[in-house]
């Protein structure tokens, strides 16, 4: 089934295997050195927790969001989900039915 | 020389410190697949649905399991991710509640999880929830939503894990899933559990005091409210809890907790 997501990827020449991909597992967050201005995840959450499995706060996690804008490479084109944004403007005309009226791209944030 | 070039391979370099040639990420507790649905999504065959990826759990044909069936079919799997960067990677490229179409649901459980009450992993559990009016939150649901993601996936929304109080070695989360649903008049959010307290056995005190402790971190740290106020209004509910078996008999039998 996956064949029929990666379309896509036919027109591209070959991308370079991206750093998602090929990144490995931090197995140790203590080994991590984050860059000034960057809060290192809470150590208290991890006190119970497995080898190489880590709870992460909020402020942690939200750090990423600026930096992570790489598209995962098995996202499948949101039309083909049905996962369009509803147009607003045909919204509030109370069109009924699903709002098909006018497609807007694959609506990133 | 040879050294340098060692100790250069050997380098961490995080997403802050190197956007596009980062050499290690971050694992999450679990991995977690987004699955999807809305009316748009009906009928489409691809993708995968719950029953094409968990083929291997046939249910008895009973009425029922027909109808939950045909439902899963609809459901669309978005992804399955195991890192915090992949995490963002799928948020900053895909629709946000607000700009959903309505009758649509984002459901987010762990892998092997399906978002259904039928699942081994949900039956016995229960939802805490809570249903907000649409217009008067479109501004905030996206963020509450997000606060919400990052709990599950942050592995911080069940109390007990954290807090020193578990005296088992890697106590397991209560949390399988949470789901956003977007309907004409509101918005509703969903933390699925899966334990609910039933009022009997000896653990039964316990597993309520932790399911309501769940409870006020969901309303207070994740929703942003404070402890006491009051939610409830016209299509507003409290932050409620109910198993999914007095969900199922729906009337007054039902037993909520409300924080």
């Amino acid at each position: 089934l996956d064949l029929n997501f990666r379309k896509d990827s036919k027109d591209l020449p070959n991308p370079p295997m991206s750093a998602l991909a090929t990144a490995r597992v931090i197995a140790n967050l203590n080994d991590v050195e984050y860059p000034e201005g960057i809060k290192s995840p809470k150590v208290e959450l991890n006190a119970n927790a497995p080898a190489g499995k880590f709870r992460y706060d909020r402020d942690f996690l939200l750090q990423f969001m600026k930096v992570c804008t790489e598209k995962p490479e098995h996202l499948p084109p949101l039309e083909v989900l049905g996962l369009e944004p509803a147009d607003q403007q045909f919204h509030t005309m109370s069109r009924g039915g699903s709002g098909r009226g006018s497609r807007h791209g694959s609506g990133a944030l | 020389q040879e050294i340098d070039m060692q100790a250069q391979a050997d380098e961490i370099r995080t997403v802050f410190s190197d956007p596009t040639n980062f050499n290690v990420k971050h694992p999450l507790y679990s991995p977690w697949t987004l699955w999807f649905d809305s009316p748009a999504t009906k009928g489409r065959n691809l993708p995968q649905t719950p029953i094409s990826s968990f083929p291997q759990t046939p249910l008895p044909q009973t009425p029922g399991n027909v109808a939950a069936l045909g439902w899963m079919e609809d459901i669309k799997r978005v992804i399955t991710f195991d890192s915090v960067e992949e995490f963002w990677g799928l948020y900053n490229h895909i629709v946000a509640p607000s700009h959903l179409p309505q009758k649509a649901n984002y459901y987010l459980f762990k892998e092997g999880i399906i978002p259904a009450w039928e699942d081994d992993a949900n039956k016995n559990g229960g939802k805490w929830s809570i249903q907000l009016p649409k217009d008067k939150n479109r501004s905030n649901i996206d963020k509450m939503w997000l606060f919400t993601m990052l709990a599950a996936i942050g592995e911080t929304f069940d109390p007990y894990l954290t807090s020193g109080e578990a005296t088992e070695p890697h106590p397991q989360s209560l949390v399988t899933g949470v789901i956003v649903s977007t309907r004409p008049q509101f918005y509703r959010l969903s933390i699925w559990t899966r334990l609910a307290p039933t009022g009997q056995g000896d653990e039964d005190d316990k597993l309520r005091e932790r399911i309501e402790a769940m409870g006020r971190n969901f309303k207070t740290s994740v929703l942003g409210y404070s402890e006491s106020q009051k939610l409830q209004g016209p299509l507003a509910t409290e932050v409620e809890f109910l198993s999914h078996k007095d969900s199922e008999k729906k009337g007054k039998a039902a037993k909520k907790i409300v924080i």
